[in-house]
């Protein structure tokens, strides 16, 4: 009895506590659906407001030029102020999911389109075309939109689009005799791919070297599976791919590679990827991005200086951004990810505030800001101001600026109408069974047909198997 | 002092001499194992302001120099300052812990007052919710209810009295013999007084432990003062350290080297405590 | 339990404050309030939340179905897999952690305090590193190419170059090297403090009867840190539990899941899936086996605990 009369007690104080706690915020109801163009556009008003953005370094000059940024806006709209929420990177996430499902969110965050889903399921993400003007909105690229659409609905703007591929030693293909210029303006076959690294393969040096250890492995899968009709989670009709011939395809290439010889058969570090390439340890690495151009010449610079701060025991070389090689006579195409800003709902959420947090929003994303951004990336803005506004730095390698021009026109939005609960299965899938499959086919402990299987098994449980490809896409 | 656990009475120096260089070599084998990654962290500190883990395979740095020190307080204005914070917080944890926990552990141990054996199990299962689930509410808690954002309570408040110290303190004072407690008791000392004058001097080796230990996991801790600070001037070392982390690049060195500085006052707390490790306690007979 | 064993309470009427039942709140009341708000507040809400969908503006209520969709046994149900890998983390870094800190505690005793002062800071060291700079280290040991440290190591006894972490057949093992290399600072520190609160009349008597090094731990030392061995194996099997920095730094899973945790599980719905409501109900599962792994516990050493 005693004890019960303590524990009593203690219950009666914490379940106080949680019942204070259970009160639901008072706020508008969340918006769901597409009702963008019936809508009238909300204008903002003149009262004093505080806009709160949150986000990681996205660039090394990211955040200080957010705050110049955020004093510029002021200027402009002086009854706007900002609060700027710096976090770090690969902490972000999970600092703004905490954040998000305590109902106390930023109003405005960074995100990569693929955790948008997320978002959406939890009720915390708005439509923001309601809360800005069309011809705004019209002046981003509809392709990078659609990666911040769910069903029809916007809930963002894009800030970058990147694209992920394969970068190479130039210098040494070159003197290998492999036309280096005519794989990056026509791109090429796997069997001109397996070639070109059997002849980089010498003694202490791989072909080629992709950095797979752990959950880069599915950088792997995504890459390759570009240049094999596998640029998306879902087609056109809406099936799942990752269970077509296509994949099979993919994981028989990619068993050959780590059975080649051509390519290390163990798993290696993201950090490491880079500097085989530049000590000569490997001729072609992955992933790979048109910014590692920076790095090669930032290399380069050093070992003329000889002042200690280049990659040990690293050699001179010219870096060589590459397309993906095609299989299957699929089209070529290239993987591309799209990070963006997203507006999020609060508890000081109203139609006035949307309105200001995304006054704020699209004057970060548009013009000169991008465009600094995208200088400091090697890469292209995606909307028509940041395109204006750009002014390229000096020194770009003129081929590599070409072929990531070209590849980023190459990479396909996922289709319209996926659900933001396919996203969050095919994530789950992904994380869950993908990966951890294909990290047994890269340690030579499965053949590609037995994961092949197993994806396909674990893909008609998740989603059903008519909802599934069966057979070639493409 | 456990010294007698080894035998007094070896008269050979010989054998002496033997076991204690095999336990030496077995010690220092084990320890250098241990030691590794943070000799390596030092080292990298030393070295050359270079950007991602190179494919350095030694454990000396191609150069020593401090200029990766010199660019982590460049990094922010206010590096210092996160030390300082950290300190406050770890601080304040330590406190509050020697003061709450050990109470409550004495009292857990050696009064007998209704409920206590339901209140500890209630308090040993809530340790065994993980911590990822409850940090949500925690959050909403800290900064929805007590608007504490970016204030040193709200780092220090959720840790003030932990369970796993409440826990180690009552199974160090249940090891205290009873008799002593009862006897001070009939000469008519309060159980304030009890535990003021004669269990707080015999806890001194515990307390010592607990501090230690409670001020190395704040300062380590990472994710709670990250999620409760959104302004720079408040953030911890370790928050701070990881905004050495970009999308595609590391300020390695720097890092090593914040990480190296950071070390530091946990060092000096060690020193200062450790002469209470030193002393032992001697308390006669323990309960039987 | 039964309160009714203690002889003085036989003579009391129930539910009268003796002076000790008033001392005893007064000594807890700090501690309770503290442990009440900040821990079983937010452990209720969890509770509260495992029965819901949650959604942050609009939860809505789905009874057990959080915990029907955890136990449903499915191929592709990774609950069960990583409940089993918890399991085997658990039974065997929990004793071995345990077993080398009471050695090392015991190895350091006969030295001078100087030496034992300096070994004391070798075993304190590692757990001043922050945890950012420790991963980023224990990556790169186990660099799977014939060049990585740990390769370089074992081409010395003429084994082949291992794919640590990549590898179903030893990246578990990988993991657990690296707890037991790394997590015994707290450990040693506070079987020090128990085995210098035994007291040296123990061992001289035992040495008037002859007795071995191995009779006087057996027999002297071991039943007197019990309540510490008690502790740490408490706590060390909570923490072994709730484990996930380890697998979510060092493979994310690994390959086949062979590393797959339920801490790391917990994590990833809430975090990544934002399936709150779902991690609450695995949290609430986990927690349930580990009190019950207490419970055992408690029995099998519950020298002087009335459970």
């Amino acid at each position: 009895m005693k004890k019960i009369t303590a524990l009593l007690l203690v219950l009666v104080m914490v379940l106080g506590l949680v019942a204070c706690g259970e009160k639901t915020p008072e706020t508008t109801k969340p918006q769901t659906g597409n009702n963008g163009e019936t809508t009238p556009v909300v204008e903002p008003s003149n009262e004093p407001d505080t806009i709160v953005i949150m986000a990681p370094p996205v660039t090394g000059e990211y955040l200080n030029n957010l705050k110049v940024w955020a004093a510029d806006f002021n200027k402009l709209y002086p009854h706007l102020t900002v609060e700027i929420i710096e976090t770090s990177w690969g902490d972000h996430s999970d600092k703004l999911s905490t954040m998000a499902q305590a109902g106390e969110a930023p109003d405005i965050a960074e995100i990569s389109s693929g955790a948008l889903g997320t978002y959406v399921e939890m009720g915390v993400a708005i439509d923001i075309a309601k809360y800005m003007s069309a011809d705004r909105l019209a002046d981003y690229d509809a392709n990078a939109v659609e990666y911040m659409s769910l069903e029809g609905t916007t809930y963002g703007l894009p800030l970058y689009l990147t694209i992920q591929s394969i970068g190479a030693n130039k210098t040494l293909m070159e003197e290998l005799g492999i036309d280096v210029a005519k794989i990056q303006n026509e791109g090429w076959t796997y069997e001109e791919f397996l070639d070109v690294i059997a002849k980089g393969t010498d003694g202490n040096r791989f072909g080629f070297v992709f950095a797979n250890a752990g959950v880069t492995a599915s950088d792997m899968l995504n890459i390759f599976g570009a240049g094999v009709g596998l640029s998306n989670n879902f087609t056109a009709d809406l099936k799942y791919t990752f269970t077509s011939e296509n994949m099979l395809t993919l994981l028989t290439a990619i068993e050959e590679m780590t059975k080649s010889g051509y390519m290390p058969n163990y798993g290696v570090e993201a950090g490491q990827r880079m500097v085989m390439c530049q000590t000569g340890n490997a001729m072609i690495f992955g992933k790979a991005m048109p910014l590692f151009e920076s790095n090669f010449n930032k290399n380069n610079a050093a070992l003329e200086a000889n002042d200690g701060t280049a990659v040990e025991n690293s050699l001179p070389m010219e870096y060589a951004f590459l397309p993906v090689p095609t299989m299957m006579g699929c089209a070529e195409s290239c993987y591309g990810t799209v990070d963006g800003l997203i507006a999020m709902r609060n508890k000081n959420t109203t139609d006035e505030h949307l309105a200001n947090v995304l006054l704020f929003m699209d004057y970060i994303c548009s013009g000169d800001r991008i465009a600094s951004c995208m200088n400091e990336l090697y890469l292209d803005p995606v909307c028509q101001s940041g395109r204006d506004a750009l002014v390229l730095q000096e020194g770009r390698d003129e081929q590599n600026l070409a072929t990531a021009g070209r590849c980023i026109a190459m990479v396909e939005a996922p289709p319209a109408g996926v659900t933001a609960e396919m996203t969050a299965t095919a994530k789950k899938m992904m994380d869950e069974h993908i990966v951890p499959k294909f990290q047994l086919l890269l340690a030579g402990e499965a053949t590609a047909q037995e994961v092949y299987e197993y994806i396909c098994e674990a893909a008609y449980d998740a989603f059903g198997a008519e909802n599934c490809v069966s057979g070639k896409i493409g | 002092m456990a010294t007698g656990l080894y035998s007094q009475h070896l008269h050979n120096r010989k054998v002496l001499y033997i076991r204690n260089t095999v336990i030496t070599i077995v010690l220092v084998a084990l320890a250098a194992a241990t030691l590794f990654p943070i000799v390596y962290m030092m080292m990298s500190g030393f070295g050359p302001n270079v950007a991602t883990a190179g494919n350095m395979r030694t454990i000396f740095p191609s150069r020593f120099t401090l200029e990766s020190f010199e660019a982590f307080f460049n990094f922010s204005e206010y590096s210092l300052r996160w030390i300082w914070n950290t300190f406050v917080v770890s601080a304040g944890t330590v406190i509050g812990n020697v003061i709450f926990a050990s109470m409550a552990g004495y009292a857990f141990a050696k009064i007998k007052f209704k409920g206590s054996n339901a209140l500890f199990a209630l308090i040993l299962v809530a340790m065994m919710i993980p911590y990822q689930v409850t940090q949500v509410p925690l959050y909403i808690l800290m900064v929805q209810k007590f608007s504490m954002t970016n204030t040193y309570a709200a780092m220090i408040l959720p840790s003030l009295c932990t369970a796993y110290n409440i826990f180690l303190c009552k199974q160090f004072f249940s090891g205290l013999p009873t008799p002593l407690i009862e006897s001070a008791k009939i000469e008519g000392c309060n159980q304030l007084q009890v535990f003021t004058l004669i269990i707080l001097p015999l806890a001194k080796t515990v307390l010592a432990v607990m501090a230690i230990n409670t001020f190395m996991s704040s300062w380590n801790n990472f994710f709670w003062p990250f999620l409760v600070t959104n302004d720079p001037a408040m953030y911890t070392i370790q928050v701070g350290l990881k905004q050495f982390k970009f999308a595609n690049e590391t300020l390695f060195a720097p890092m090593m080297a914040g990480a190296t500085i950071s070390a530091l006052p946990m060092f000096i707390m060690f020193f200062s405590l450790q002469k209470y490790f030193m002393e032992g306690v001697t308390i006669g007979a323990v309960k039987g | 339990m039964n309160g009714t064993k203690q002889p003085r309470l036989a003579t009391q009427r129930k539910f009268r404050f003796t002076n000790d039942d008033l001392w005893g709140y007064i000594f807890i009341a700090a501690a309770m309030i503290i442990f009440c708000v900040f821990t079983l507040y937010p452990v209720f809400n969890a509770i509260y939340t495992s029965f819901f969908n949650y959604k942050p503006f609009g939860s809505e209520f789905i009874g057990l179905k959080n915990y029907v969709d955890t136990l449903k046994y499915s191929k592709f149900n990774l609950f069960y897999k990583a409940a089993w890998n918890t399991l085997v983390y658990t039974a065997v870094v929990v004793p071995s952690t345990l077993l080398i800190s009471f050695s090392v505690a015991v190895m350091i005793l006969p030295f001078s305090k100087k030496t034992q002062s300096v070994f004391k800071a070798m075993y304190y060291l590692p757990g001043v590193a922050s945890g950012v700079a420790l991963s980023v280290v224990w990556l790169w040991l186990y660099d799977s190419s014939p060049d990585g440290l740990f390769n370089q190591l074992l081409s010395v006894f003429g084994i082949p170059a291992q794919n640590w972490l990549s590898s179903t057949k030893t990246s578990m093992l990988s993991l657990m090297i690296m707890a037991l290399l790394s997590s015994h600072g707290t450990q040693i520190i506070t079987y020090i403090a128990a085995l210098l609160g035994i007291d040296n009349s123990y061992f001289e008597a035992a040495e008037l009867d002859g007795a071995t090094f191995m009779q006087k731990v057996r027999f002297i030392v071991w039943p007197l840190v019990k309540p510490t061995t008690l502790f740490l194996l408490v706590t060390g099997v909570i923490g072994s539990f709730q484990v996930f920095m380890n697998a979510y730094m060092m493979t994310g899973g690994g390959p086949d899941n062979s590393t797959t945790m339920i801490g790391l599980l917990i994590y990833n719905n809430a975090f990544e899936y934002g399936k709150y409501g779902l991690a609450c109900a695995q949290a609430i599962l986990l927690a349930i086996v580990i009190a019950i792994m207490s419970m055992f516990q408690f029995k099998m050493m519950g020298v002087d605990v009335e459970y």
